[in-house]
């Protein structure tokens, strides 16, 4: 059984490679950009008098702290990017290929059952590819910070001290893993949506996906004169239950420098219990399965012939 | 003998089209069945049916189960190879038999690694790489190498060259065929089957026009070259088929004696092509 599951994800992996090589593509492009600013910073040393990576007249350690998690943000929310867009096209071609290819045939040939494969799809789309994007995260800032430690060593900086001795690491990695796979949950909806779109569709399921969608939307406002459905579906991905309140008034206002300080770990910035209480989260696991129910059905009952 | 596979009343619809047709057959075990029809006639989905692969009506049992609903226990102990060009063309050949080998328990890797070493096949190619009779080979391969006891083939060699073909039946039969085993086999070229069938079945707009096994064939058909005279009194005995080759008139016979013929001109025994056309037309008729 565990064998099974663990093929079928496998085969996603094999079938899907972009999985592991948008990350990997991500952190190389990310690396380089940071190189590359650092090169840049270096011709202006003296004016900027560096204070954010860590020369030694830094203002001090919680602010070196927020700047290098700042500095981690900063190179990580390219990845949360990648993986809504590479989810996206994932889904929509887990189901679909196999029928265009016409190798359903050979995979339906093997004893597994239809539940089996589109579980398989649904736990990549949920905690591998998030997962994977974890690991593109941890592994650019850890490169990110190996070179920003050669540069600060290179300026008579105690690397160790300032850049690592400073950093929460483990908390950051960690809360990137819980803001990516708290993602994947909260989007679960349309990840159950795209599943079935890419079970269901003959021909193009990004238009497949995405018409039915905004067609809703357009008519709710031109009849109902409402936009609860446009509010519900696009809306959701701005109202993610996982991040504790900012005061926008404090951030902005005098306060501005405490609050950076607090965001030396973000996992401070997480909360778990809001997250898992909030009925709008279990409500769209709910629908999640109901369509992943459905995309099975269309696999299972649907004439090629 | 028990039935490997029951058909009573089978039917499948596609909205007003009825593509097989209250459908009723037994195969038993150990038999090489040959499926024939024209395009259209309904065999993929009997095959698909058989498979689990669609829902149909009436009552079909494959093993003793229900294809439809219990298709993964069904799929341990059958395989099919629709035609050669399902193989995922994105895998590589390792990944494939890998995969085979996790999800499949009837699969013997050895047995498989074994028969591609034969083969031209490199284990580190993918399927996109290959040439479509490596495909076929490839796919043969694995399929050999799972311990199961109904094999389908759905046009296997379609697209392949003819020593590839050759090849692949003189496996199946060779290296794969035994008493304990059944294969359901449809093609249209069925001249390079037909040696190899015990059994042979016709279907044609969804219903069976012939079922019956290869010796019945030789015992219940007979085909007769007359000319003239000949031709006119062995017409009194209603030939099924009627067709003229070189001046000569070729009839084809069901149910008639071969004594009664004797005389009228000289016997053949009908081949299967032969035999599909003349009961292909006279359904028609």
């Amino acid at each position: 059984m565990i064998d099974r599951q663990i093929a079928l994800l496998k085969r996603e992996l094999w079938e899907h490679r972009s999985i592991y090589i948008t990350p990997l593509a991500i952190a190389s492009i990310v690396t380089l950009g940071v190189l590359a600013m650092l090169v840049f910073a270096s011709g202006y040393a003296e004016e900027l008098d560096l204070a954010i990576f860590g020369a030694a007249n830094i203002v001090g350690d919680p602010a070196r702290s927020a700047a290098l998690t700042g500095f981690f943000l900063g190179t990580s929310w390219i990845f949360l990017i990648a993986l809504a867009i590479l989810t996206v096209f994932y889904c929509l071609d887990s189901l679909y290929a196999e029928r265009k290819d016409k190798s359903i045939l050979f995979w339906r040939s093997m004893p597994v059952t239809d539940a089996e494969t589109v579980v398989a799809k649904l736990i990549t789309a949920l905690v591998v590819i998030p997962l994977a994007a974890t690991i593109g995260i941890i592994a650019t800032n850890l490169v990110n910070l190996i070179v920003t430690s050669v540069w600060v060593s290179m300026k008579g900086g105690d690397a160790g001290l300032l850049i690592w001795g400073s950093v929460p690491l483990f908390d950051n990695w960690l809360a990137a893993f819980m803001v990516v796979l708290a993602s994947g949950i909260w989007m679960s909806p349309f990840i159950g949506w795209f599943l079935f779109v890419s079970a269901y569709a003959k021909r193009f399921p990004l238009l497949m996906a995405f018409m039915p969608l905004i067609l809703i939307a357009l008519l709710e406002k031109i009849i109902l004169k409402t936009h609860i459905f446009a509010e519900v579906v696009f809306g959701r991905g701005n109202g993610m239950p996982l991040f504790r309140a900012v005061d926008i008034d404090r951030f902005f206002g005098e306060e501005q420098w405490r609050v950076t300080q607090d965001a030396a770990s973000l996992l401070v910035h997480l909360d778990i219990v809001k997250f898992l209480t909030s009925p709008s989260l279990w409500g769209g696991v709910i629908v999640c399965g109901l369509l992943s129910t459905a995309a099975i059905y269309v696999r299972r009952y649907r004439s090629e012939g | 003998m028990t039935s490997l596979v029951s058909a009573q009343g089978v039917s499948k619809r596609f909205g007003s089209i009825c593509a097989v047709d209250n459908v009723s057959f037994e195969i038993e075990k150990g038999r090489i069945l040959g499926l024939i029809g024209l395009n259209g006639a309904g065999k993929t989905t009997l095959l698909k049916a058989l498979l689990g692969l669609t829902d149909c009506e009436g009552q079909l049992s494959v093993l003793g189960l229900d294809p439809f609903r219990q298709r993964k226990e069904l799929m341990q102990n059958i395989c099919f190879i629709a035609d050669v060009a399902v193989l995922p063309r994105w895998i590589k050949v390792t990944q494939l038999l890998d995969f085979v080998a996790a999800t499949h328990p009837k699969f013997s890797r050895k047995h498989a690694d074994e028969l591609l070493a034969k083969t031209k096949v490199r284990p580190g190619a993918k399927v996109r790489e290959l040439s479509k009779g490596m495909v076929a080979q490839l796919h043969l391969s694995i399929i050999m190498s799972i311990d199961a006891r109904l094999l389908v083939l759905d046009e296997p060699t379609l697209g392949l060259d003819i020593i590839f073909r050759k090849e692949f039946y003189d496996h199946l039969l060779n290296d794969y065929f035994n008493e304990e085993r059944t294969i359901l086999i449809t093609t249209h070229q069925v001249e390079e089957i037909e040696n190899l069938l015990t059994d042979i079945m016709f279907i044609n707009d969804g219903r069976i026009i012939l079922d019956s096994s290869m010796d019945d064939i030789a015992g219940k058909y007979v085909e007769l070259l007359a000319s003239g005279e000949g031709a006119a009194a062995a017409r009194e005995f209603g030939p099924i088929y009627e067709r003229e080759v070189f001046g000569k008139q070729v009839m084809l016979f069901e149910g008639v004696a071969r004594e009664q013929l004797e005389g009228l001109g000289e016997f053949h025994m009908p081949s299967i092509a032969d035999l599909f056309v003349a009961k292909v037309k006279g359904a028609v008729a």
